[in-house]
């Protein structure tokens, strides 16, 4: 019994050995392939680094809002940001090259699904970005126009405009990473069908004492008092 | 040789202007005389003109160059005898060359037989002759045409002891023309001058011939009577007789002049003179159009007289102020050079002897509907002397070559009428016929070439005109045309090139041949007619149909 | 190249035949056939009376007119076909069209009339507004008269106003150009003005021309140019100027193409006005006479209250443009009563520098910098006219002076915030 034990023993050792041995140049593969990427990744996070600052690509996010965003969430800058991001999706992608080497059966296979998600990942960011700098533009525009318009509700204005933006933007992001497609689309859909259904009646009904005052300033002939707005400023 | 009688001759004829005293002295005396006329006649007839027009040579006093006669039936000494005339007139039919010469019918000198009568006594028969009055208020508000000179239209007599009237200089009194008697000695005079051959008269200052309280004196309908009166007997007694008018008037007021072809044959357009220089400095067609448009139709028999310059100066009467202004501005800065109203000079001068704008400024002369004058020298490009009186700055000797006087005469310097110009640009012996007659590009020479292509055809003085209206304002165009014949004639009268589309779409298919070259032009098309000129460039073109 | 797209195959043949002239005057138009016929008999009337030897066009650039514009104004040229209604002149007088577009650009009008300008040579380009009925035929004189005879390149106009018009021009456009530039031109956006074909054709070629903010209000470009080029300016009173009628949305478009280019122009020449030291006080060839007195009602309580809606909502965009004192100040102003109301000289001046220095760092959206400053300058605008109801137009004229040395003492200011030192 104690010769059986000890030869199974003997033989796990000595097949635990084998595997480590059979494992260890892919360890040590794997641990350069990783220190390679290291390397790698650290020079694409300067160059990409560099390429934002000289394409003032923080003054761009600035306009897009994100930078105080960030600033609030004591985030660093967005070039900062970005290329810090690109240096951790080279080194994972590096790692998980590293990992595929070691032939794990089951992780080649979230190995290349990870490099096959990266491109939707990357698109989802720049739709993510312009989106907002969008929704940025578009309120601060809706807020300017409304205020000089003498539009009461300008920043409620601006707000909507914002979160429709937002809604639509975030939707088309989760549509690009694929998550929770058909739910959000219905959901999006819905939602603002069930707003625009709101404003209708809101104006219709709830406002149709501004409708009327919009109206009659927009095209009443009647006698109107004089108003600084129609002196000439020039 | 008496010319057949041709009743249409004048219509299209070139005429030359030319006064016996001015062109060649033919025996030392330093004045130019009816020999001297004769013995360059052929000079004339090689010009290629149809007609000399003599300016008066009748004894006068010449208080103002003849135009102050004392006898009507003579030939004043200086000049020659009537034989002398006879002779210049058999040997001017004998080239082909027709005589005008002029009538001073309104007034005569002061020195004149008849006035010397009238003025004796207030029972003289002559007495009714001129107009006199006891007051020199009578005909009030009349203009006075020498305004230089002259303060009234009345003049005191002494020895009268009344007043007489003068439209023009005081020793020149008006004759009475409502005084039948008067009338028939002046159809007398003209028949003397008929009887010798002469071929026309220009009529001295027509319009002033009757006066009328309450009016301005002039063109009224008595006048008119009186013309055709003339004209009549001219007509029946000595046919193809022509009249000229000399009527300084606006073109509607020159119209009754013609009547119904039973009045004057010829007038002179003075207003489109100043205008076409007007035009030439503005580089704007536009003074000339609009003249001619406000030019009336005359009948078919009469034909309007066009000139550049002549013996007088370049009168700016029938102008508005402001046209007035402009042309002293810019042809006379220099004041000595004014005179009644006008500008004393002559046509190179006025032009700055610019070559281009000479030939243009005849080319126009010769294209336009009228019977075109050239006075004596303008051909080859003569200067003036502003510094002599009166007009006498445009009646300087005739330059005939670059010898002592201009070849005008052999006589003393000193002693000739006049003092030739001797300036380095217009003196004689840089401008003169001798040196000119040799090259082929100098002005006379292109002068002849220019009338005789005028000559090539009858459009020129017979035809209609129709005004083109090309958005280029600087370029004038219009069509000749007489039956089947048609010319176009575009003129530049910019300092500058032009390229200018002219719409000629009536006469598509025609091809151009520009009638000095004979090279042919590109056939008019549906498209504009698209010509790049010159500065102060021009061209004639016959269109043809082949 | 751009300049040659600008003229038509059929103005250009237009331009050939009207061939080289003295003056050339542009006249901008879209749908202005109810105010043109006396501006148009004034001009030609102008022409005849004062320049009656001179070459002379009438140059309509009209975008996509529907009421007949363009056909008045060439009916006013005077040519040789001649009819006895016609006013006699010495010279043909053309007055030649063309469409430079199918909805107005005022840049391409004014683009337009300058090409014109060039290619006819002119030594005179005069540019008239269609809507200014009061114009009257020595106008044209007074604009031309002193590029004539003193060799100036820009006439620049001035009027007589009544007291509450031309409020931005005398509290924005005049100062600023005055404190920024060094140059005492009252009307730095004029609609009626003279340049010499020199400057014309200098203004033409310039880079301007493709901004965005050049083409919107070339004229602005137009007089600082002039300014920075070192070329003659001169400033000839005109007489009364035309009351505009405009609605709210104007305000908006009027500063879009005033100050937005100003600010622009600041950009391009900073080199120019940050070493120019400040300029005289201006002494234009007449002081325009009293302004007219009439009483105009202002609905002053709704101006206070669109400025004071203004600074509340637009508060986060005020915090990307202005500092926190000149945010803190407008908010305290924004709190005032109508008795008490007042935007001081030294708050506006800031706040219009900080927002030219914003302008030029690009904060935000340009256009979004100038929309935001509208309702602050309805705030200023409310206070000069509480300020300046019961003056005199000379007091007026002596407050806006204050104004001016205010901007210009306040210019080293202007200099920190525009380079990012504050």
């Amino acid at each position: 019994m104690k010769e059986i034990i000890i030869s199974e023993l003997t033989q796990a050792l000595q097949d635990l050995a084998r595997g480590f041995a059979h494992y260890l140049p892919r360890i040590a593969v794997m641990l350069i392939i990783a220190f390679i990427g290291w390397v790698i990744a650290y020079l694409l996070k300067l160059i990409v680094r560099n390429i934002l600052r000289l394409s003032r690509f923080s003054k761009l996010s600035e306009n897009a809002g994100a930078s105080e965003l960030l600033h609030q969430a004591a985030l660093p800058s967005t070039t900062e940001l970005a290329s810090r991001f690109t240096f951790w999706v080279a080194w994972v992608g590096f790692i998980l090259l590293g990992i595929s080497v070691l032939g794990i059966v089951g992780l080649e296979d979230y190995t290349s699904r990870f490099f096959l998600f990266l491109p939707r990942l990357f698109v989802a960011i720049v739709i993510l970005f312009f989106g907002s700098l969008a929704s940025s533009f578009f309120s601060r525009a809706a807020l300017l126009a409304a205020v000089n318009a003498n539009f009461r509700s300008a920043r409620l204005l601006s707000l909507a405009v914002r979160i429709i933006i937002s809604v639509f933007v975030l939707s088309m992001v989760f549509e690009v990473l694929g998550v929770a497609e058909e739910t959000l689309l219905i959901a999006f859909g819905t939602g603002f069908g069930a707003l625009m259904l709101a404003l209708a009646i809101a104006f219709g009904l709830g406002g149709k004492d501004l409708a009327k005052e919009f109206l009659e300033k927009k095209f009443a002939t009647s006698r109107r008092e004089e108003k600084e707005d129609e002196l000439s400023p020039l | 040789m008496p010319f057949k009688r041709d009743t249409g001759w004048y219509k299209d004829a070139i005429i030359y202007q030319v006064h016996v005293r001015t062109f060649f002295d033919s025996n030392a005396d330093g004045i130019g005389d009816f020999r001297g006329l004769t013995q360059k006649l052929d000079y004339v007839q090689s010009l290629g003109v149809d007609a000399i027009w003599l300016m008066p040579f009748f004894p006068s006093p010449l208080r103002d160059d003849g135009y102050d006669i004392s006898d009507y039936r003579s030939v004043h000494q200086r000049y020659g005898t009537l034989d002398d005339f006879k002779k210049f007139l058999s040997s001017a039919h004998d080239r082909g060359i027709r005589v005008i010469i002029e009538l001073v019918a309104n007034h005569t000198s002061d020195q004149h037989p008849w006035f010397q009568e009238s003025r004796s006594s207030r029972d003289n028969p002559k007495r009714d002759w001129y107009v006199w009055s006891d007051t020199d208020t009578r005909y009030r508000g009349t203009r006075i045409i020498f305004l230089d000179t002259e303060m009234s239209n009345w003049a005191w007599d002494p020895i009268s002891k009344a007043y007489y009237w003068h439209r023009f200089f005081s020793h020149q009194p008006d004759l009475n023309f409502d005084n039948p008697v008067v009338r028939e000695e002046m159809w007398n005079v003209m028949k003397f001058w008929l009887e010798l051959g002469v071929d026309g008269f220009r009529l001295d200052a027509v319009p002033y011939l009757i006066e009328r309280e309450g009016t301005s004196c002039e063109n009224l309908p008595e006048t008119h009577e009186i013309i055709r009166e003339l004209r009549k007997k001219a007509d029946e007694q000595f046919p193809g007789t022509m009249l000229l008018a000399e009527a300084n008037q606006w073109p509607s007021d020159l119209r009754p002049y013609f009547g119904n072809g039973d009045e004057f044959h010829m007038a002179f357009h003075f207003p489109l003179m100043p205008r076409m220089f007007m035009a030439l400095r503005l580089e704007d067609r536009k003074p000339i159009t609009e003249i001619l448009q406000q030019t009336p139709a005359i009948p078919p028999s009469c034909q309007w007289c066009l000139f550049l310059r002549n013996h007088d100066e370049l009168t700016l009467e029938m102008v508005t102020d402001i046209e007035r202004d402009y042309m002293y501005d810019i042809y006379a800065s220099d004041k000595t050079m004014r005179l009644n109203l006008g500008i004393r000079r002559r046509l190179a001068p006025l032009l700055d002897n610019d070559r281009r704008r000479i030939e243009l400024m005849n080319g126009m002369l010769m294209s336009m509907p009228g019977t075109p004058i050239i006075y004596y020298g303008d051909e080859i490009g003569m200067g003036d002397n502003i510094y002599l009186g009166d007009r006498n700055g445009v009646r300087t000797p005739m330059q005939w070559s670059g010898e002592s006087n201009g070849g005008f005469s052999t006589a003393d310097p000193e002693s000739l009428y006049s003092p030739p110009i001797l300036n380095p640009v217009y003196g004689y012996q840089a401008v003169n016929v001798l040196s000119q007659e040799r090259f082929d590009h100098s002005l006379l020479s292109w002068m002849k070439q220019l009338m005789r292509n005028r000559q090539s055809s009858q459009v020129f003085g017979s035809g209609s005109i129709e005004f083109l209206y090309p958005a280029n304002h600087r370029v004038l165009a219009y069509i000749r045309q007489l039956g089947r014949e048609t010319v176009l004639v575009v003129n530049n009268v910019s300092s500058s090139a032009q390229a200018v589309e002219l719409d000629l779409r009536r006469y598509k298919g025609n091809i151009l041949i520009e009638m000095f070259g004979r090279n042919i032009f590109p056939r008019i098309g549906d498209l504009p007619y698209l010509l790049t000129m010159g500065p102060y460039q021009f061209f004639w073109f016959r269109l043809r149909r082949i | 190249m751009a300049e040659e797209s600008l003229l038509t195959d059929e103005f250009l043949r237009q331009l050939i035949n009207v061939g080289e002239v003295d003056i050339l005057v542009g006249l901008p138009t879209h749908n202005n056939s109810k105010t043109l016929p006396p501006v148009l008999q004034a001009i030609q009337a102008g022409l005849l009376k004062c320049f009656p030897r001179e070459r002379a066009v009438i140059v309509n650039a009209d975008g996509g007119s529907q009421d007949g514009t363009p056909k008045l104004v060439t009916g006013v040229s005077i040519d040789d076909v001649w009819s006895a209604s016609k006013v006699y002149t010495l010279r043909t007088l053309p007055a030649i069209s063309t469409e430079y577009a199918r909805v107005p650009d005022h840049g391409l009008a004014l683009r337009t009339i300058l090409a014109a300008a060039d290619l006819v040579r002119a030594r005179a380009c005069i540019v008239i507004s269609p809507d200014s009925t009061t114009i009257e035929p020595n106008w044209i004189q007074r604009l031309v008269h002193p590029i004539y005879t003193e060799n100036i390149d820009l006439v620049s106009p001035l009027y007589r106003r009544p007291k509450f018009e031309g409020v931005l021009m005398r509290n924005l456009l005049y100062p600023m150009t005055r404190s920024v530039f060094g140059s005492s031109v009252h009307e730095p956006y004029a609609s009626e003005f003279s340049i010499s074909g020199r400057l014309a054709t200098d203004f033409l070629g310039k880079d301007s021309w493709n901004e965005e903010w050049g083409k919107l209000g070339p004229e602005i470009s137009l007089t600082v140019t002039a300014i920075t080029g070192k070329y003659r300016l001169f400033q000839a009173f005109l007489g009364n100027k035309a009351p505009v009628h405009r609605s709210a949305q104007d305000l908006v478009q009027a500063m879009r193409r005033t100050v937005g280019p100003l600010f622009a122009s600041m950009d391009h020449d900073f080199t120019f006005w940050s070493t120019t030291s400040s300029a005289a006080p201006s002494s234009p060839d007449a002081d325009p006479a009293e302004m007219s007195e009439e009483s105009v009602r202002i609905n002053r309580k709704q101006l206070h209250e669109t400025f004071a809606h203004g600074v509340s909502q637009l508060e986060p965009v005020f915090r990307s443009i202005l500092s926190s004192e000149t945010i803190s100040e407008i908010q305290r102003i924004a709190a005032l009563d109508l008795a008490e109301f007042r935007y001081s000289d030294e708050a506006w001046a800031r706040t219009v520098f900080e927002f030219a220095a914003s302008f030029h760092k690009s904060v935000i959206n340009r256009d979004h910098v100038i929309q935001a400053l509208v309702p602050l300058y309805r705030g200023r605008a409310l206070s000069f006219m509480l300020e300046n109801r019961e003056r005199s137009a000379a007091e007026i004229d002596k407050n806006v002076e204050s104004l001016c040395l205010e901007f210009e003492r306040l210019k080293p200011y202007l200099l920190e915030v525009w380079d990012g030192r504050k």
